[in-house]
């Protein structure tokens, strides 16, 4: 099968993009690094895909997750660790972490949920603050050292970006893969009615508890390379609005594709540097965005031209069941 | 005809560059991230204006022009860091300088010394800022940790074995200070208690003001956050604590209005103060268009930005080539020997960058719409590492 | 009992309920709002800081008495509700699972208002302060309450039975409750949905207000309050149960009363731990809340 005919064609696209992208901008490190938090972002919002999109759940503990790898893959790196397999181990701890933060989807859904996420958020916000012998409080982390490489040396500059679109590129094609699997169509068939989907068999609570893990893991993922290609963290480099921020990419994009959230991501995360002139009018900016996707783009960017391509074919909905039981 | 007179130009302009180099100089690009917007704002805003006013008296003409570049980073680290990224790469600054809040200094902090770019700190008082080790970073504040040290020595001097209250927010600052309050008190033989700490977001204090007024102590300590500092105060004097019984560690303009007539009595630490006894010409100059301008004193978060301005001045006439290479700019503030023009305070860093610290305790008399009086009641002076400041916080 | 504990006792319940009568009062608020609309509105936050902060500006800058500045404010907050009511909220009336559309909504107002405040009202943010309604304390024994606090509390209980009255036992009230319990049924029987809607977004918003207003009155505050209150309100609303007014009136209360408690008993950090620490646990196991019909 020819590459240029292939689904897989856009993949290509992207991965070379993404790796284009750190060697176009080698040369000035200040357009690089908005490269590198760029492709960040957008491994976040793929990871909130899964959740947001397929799986129908909007948590806004996201940015939490993320901060728990962080903290941890710091942690143990200072006492001593390999960086990557502290990562690997942090990533993994946050994860097991994100299971249990997603534990309440099995009872709640819709806004319950939401706003559930929104009170653990605030708590690991909380946490990070008042644990100051783990996090240093809200001073944050700082002089975070850059990981080290097998042969000697340190991860650093343009190599840095090229790992990261690296992660990103594999992010992609590991989400493209589970939406295609049998696993993304159980996720797709509880989204719509996960009653239905009981009764056709699908075990929803193993589903959706292996749906945060995946998800997690791109979070921490993401929050484990951050730390260190940042050099600094605070609770403020992970709170509820970073949440939100992710959550916007994928909003923005369009939910429940592979390629809204990508698109999302790139339009959206540059912005707080190129707009660092107007920083007056950026939270403004921000909100209006929010409410214009909600009242305008309810299927995003991606979604909306999808929609037209195909007429008639109706947007991916988030079902839910509204509220409990009254 | 066209090339002659382009010839002669350029002649032209070399003999002025040669009579006056400053005329055909770069500026030397300062960048000042500080806190314009979102919590801190309110510190930020007030260095700013004292910076204003030293801009227009650092320029004057045939030398060398030094341009501030000032840039917002809404008191988030992040943001701090991203400007600084900016500023560093793209504007090609020779020094950053300007963040009034610890945890934006701290990130800066961590990008200027791993990327070697000279920082000069106005206010920003957490100790970890000139770790041993730090090479670029150069703090003009004293640091917490030892303003926790002269409150304890004022208090065992006002009176020995002292029974001390602390009430504070959970802040990287207020922590720093209690720190230090703590490890100087057991030393001086005062007691603590009790010691109540607030969360962030915290507002109101009523039942911790009576938790304290029942322990009874000799003095109370007071570290609140932005508008709960006002609550916290009020609330300690409405349940029977004595004005002079209450130690603000420190106090700026907007801070003692804000604590109002009803505080006349009340202690407060600083380090610059429309009040001080000893000012020297420029500072009263300074004072006097401060007000003319502002419609209030200016106080120590003010003069410090004024001062770091006065001193990348100094350091740029003193030194040639400090104004083109971040290593020269680095050693020339290392090596600098100097006093604040306002005070007369001498400034000279140590081996970390810290500075030869100091404090003054005033005694407020009186609080009027647009303007204060206190008096000057204790001033001390120590040495950076007189406690273990860097051990006893992180 | 020492004076000592009695102090502690006392500035403990006072301030239980000066602190509950204000939560309950912006909780009945936002759960009027979600109880009719299913509106969460995350921005409850933003708008009682919005109060706050124009009472600051109308009684220390523009010299209005405090009394009066407020009544003009809780005013102006009806003007305000009906433009973002024509501009916003009744795009969604008719939307399905619209909580959540809404909440998201709200997210992005809360956005848009702490962006203008920080602008706007920044540089001041250590300053707001508001001259006492009356001056003095009053001695309850050893306990000195200052008067104004106490001025404070009285009106808030004022306004709480005159909302609870109204919503009991108005023709409004019951026509609020008759479409919470059921859209259609409630149309049928010829209740104007729409202006049931219209008025209770107007009537929440308005009680946030006040909430906020009261608050200015008694204590200073910062911009941080918007979000401490936002998700505080929303604890009280789920514990209680979406829409019950009772609900949100008693949770309110034992909010207030259980934080200054915690707070002696334990510290202030476990107390702001322990109410998110509550909410989740009625989220997870009576989502419905503990007063819901």
């Amino acid at each position: 099968m020819n590459v240029l005919t292939s689904r897989w064609l856009p993949h290509a696209i992207f991965a070379f993009a993404a790796f284009a992208m750190p060697l176009v901008f080698s040369g000035n490190r200040y357009f690089a690094f908005i490269v590198g938090i760029t492709l960040l972002s957008v491994l976040w919002a793929t990871g909130m895909n899964l959740l947001y999109g397929y799986t129908g759940l909007m948590p806004l503990m996201f940015a939490g997750i993320a901060g728990i790898s962080a903290y941890v893959t710091i942690g143990l790196s200072a006492a001593g660790w390999s960086f990557w397999l502290a990562m690997l181990v942090g990533s993994i701890a946050a994860s097991l972490v994100g299971i249990v933060l997603g534990l309440p989807s099995l009872r709640l859904r819709g806004f319950y949920f939401t706003l559930c996420s929104l009170v653990i958020q605030s708590v690991i916000t909380l946490a990070f603050v008042y644990f100051v012998n783990l996090t240093n409080g809200d001073v944050g982390i700082s002089h975070i050292p850059l990981p080290e490489l097998p042969g000697g040396g340190q991860l650093t500059g343009t190599s840095y970006e090229l790992v990261l679109a690296a992660l990103t590129v594999i992010g992609v094609v590991v989400l493209t893969l589970l939406v295609e699997s049998g696993f993304g169509h159980r996720l797709i068939a509880i989204r719509e009615d996960d009653g239905l989907a009981e009764t056709l068999g699908i075990n929803v609570t193993r589903q959706r508890l292996a749906a945060f893990f995946i998800a997690s893991l791109f979070a921490s993922i993401g929050g484990a390379l951050y730390a260190p290609y940042v050099g600094f963290v605070s609770p403020r480099s992970f709170d509820v609005l970073v949440s939100l921020n992710i959550w916007l990419m994928v909003a923005f994009g369009g939910r429940g594709t592979i390629w809204g959230p990508v698109v999302g991501a790139v339009i959206l995360a540059p912005l707080p540097f190129l707009l660092q002139d107007y920083y007056m009018i950026k939270d403004v900016v921000y909100g209006l965005l929010i409410i214009g996707v909600i009242v305008l783009l309810p299927a995003g960017i991606v979604g909306g031209w999808k929609r037209k391509a195909a007429a008639g074919e109706p947007a991916p909905d988030v079902a839910q069941k509204t509220a409990p039981a009254r | 005809m066209k090339r002659q007179s382009r010839i002669l130009a350029t002649g032209f302009a070399l003999a002025l560059v040669l009579s006056t180099t400053a005329l055909a100089q770069e500026p030397v690009k300062i960048g000042f991230v500080t806190e314009l917007t979102e919590p801190w704002s309110f510190f930020g805003t007030s260095c700013v204006a004292g910076l204003k006013l030293a801009e227009l008296q650092i320029n004057p003409a045939g030398k060398r022009k030094i341009e501030f570049i000032t840039i917002d980073n809404q008191t988030r680290p992040d943001q701090a860091l991203a400007a600084s990224r900016n500023l560093d790469v793209q504007s090609k600054v020779i020094a950053l300088s300007g963040p009034t809040s610890s945890d934006t200094a701290l990130a800066m902090n961590g990008y200027a010394e791993q990327n070697k770019v000279p920082f000069v700190v106005p206010v920003a008082a957490f100790p970890q800022l000139t770790k041993p080790g730090t090479r670029y970073t150069f703090r003009i504040e004293p640091d917490a940790a030892g303003w926790g040290y002269a409150i304890a020595q004022f208090v065992a001097k006002q009176k020995p074995s002292a029974k001390v209250a602390v009430i504070y927010s959970d802040f990287a600052l207020m922590r720093a200070i209690v720190a230090g309050l703590k490890y100087q008190a057991s030393k001086a033989g005062l007691k603590i208690e009790p010691e109540i700490l607030f969360p962030q977001g915290t507002s109101d204090a009523t039942v911790q003001a009576a938790q304290v007024r029942a322990a009874n102590p000799d003095y109370v300590v007071v570290i609140g956050a932005g508008g709960f500092d006002s609550t916290l105060t009020n609330q300690l004097l409405d349940i029977g604590i004595r004005t002079d019984q209450i130690i603000h560690p420190f106090g700026i303009t907007t801070q003692v209005k804000n604590w109002g007539k009803r505080s006349v009595g009340s202690y407060y630490g600083t380090f610059f103060d429309a009040n001080l006894d000893k000012l020297t010409a420029e500072g009263k100059q300074f004072v006097d268009q401060f007000r003319a301008q502002n419609d209030r004193p200016p106080s120590y978060i003010e003069n410090y930005c004024f001062v770091t301005a006065h001193i990348i001045r100094e350091v740029i006439d003193k030194n040639p080539g400090a104004g083109d290479d971040r290593e020269k700019f680095r050693d020339a503030v290392s090596a600098l020997k100097t006093k604040e023009t306002t005070s007369g305070i001498p400034i000279t860093f140590d081996k970390n960058g810290a500075r030869k610290e100091y404090m003054y305790f005033m005694q407020i008399q009186d609080v009027q719409a647009k303007d204060y009086k206190s008096k000057q009641v204790f001033y001390i002076e120590w040495d950076p590492e007189v406690i273990p400041v860097y051990d006893l916080i992180k | 009992m020492s004076d000592a504990t009695i102090i502690i006792l006392l500035s403990m319940i006072t301030t239980g309920l000066m602190l509950g009568m204000i939560f309950s009062l912006v909780a009945v608020g936002v759960t009027i709002i979600y109880g009719s609309i299913w509106m969460p509105n995350a921005a409850n936050g933003q708008f009682f800081l919005l109060a706050a902060l124009l009472l600051w500006s109308a009684s220390v800058s523009w010299g209005l008495h405090p009394a009066l500045a407020a009544l003009i404010i809780i005013g102006l907050s009806v003007p305000f509700s009906y433009a973002l009511e024509i501009l916003l909220i009744r795009r969604f009336y008719d939307v399905p699972n619209r909580n959540i559309s809404y909440f998201v909504l709200s997210l992005g107002i809360t956005q848009i208002l702490a962006g203008i405040f920080s602008i706007t009202y920044g540089i001041w943010s250590d300053q707001f302060q508001l001259p006492p309604l009356v001056g003095g304390l009053t001695m309850l024994g050893p306990f000195p309450m200052v008067n104004n606090r106490l001025a404070a509390m009285l009106i808030a209980a004022l306004l709480l039975v005159a909302l609870f009255t109204l919503l009991r036992y108005h023709r409004y009230g019951r026509a609020l409750r008759a479409v919470f319990q059921n859209r259609e049924a409630a149309a049928l029987r010829g209740v104007d949905v729409r202006a049931v809607y219209r008025m209770s977004f107007v009537l929440g918003n308005a009680v946030v207000f006040a909430g906020g207003v009261l608050f200015a009155c008694a204590y200073s505050f910062d911009f941080s309050i918007a979000w401490t209150m936002a998700i505080t309100a929303f604890a009280i609303m789920i514990i209680g149960g979406p829409g019950s007014v009772l609900g949100a009136l008693v949770i309110g209360m034992v909010f207030g009363l259980t934080q200054a408690a915690v707070s002696i008993f334990a510290s202030p950090t476990i107390a702001a731990f322990s109410y998110l620490g509550a909410m989740l646990v009625i989220l997870l196991f009576r989502p419905s809340g503990l007063f819901a019909r």
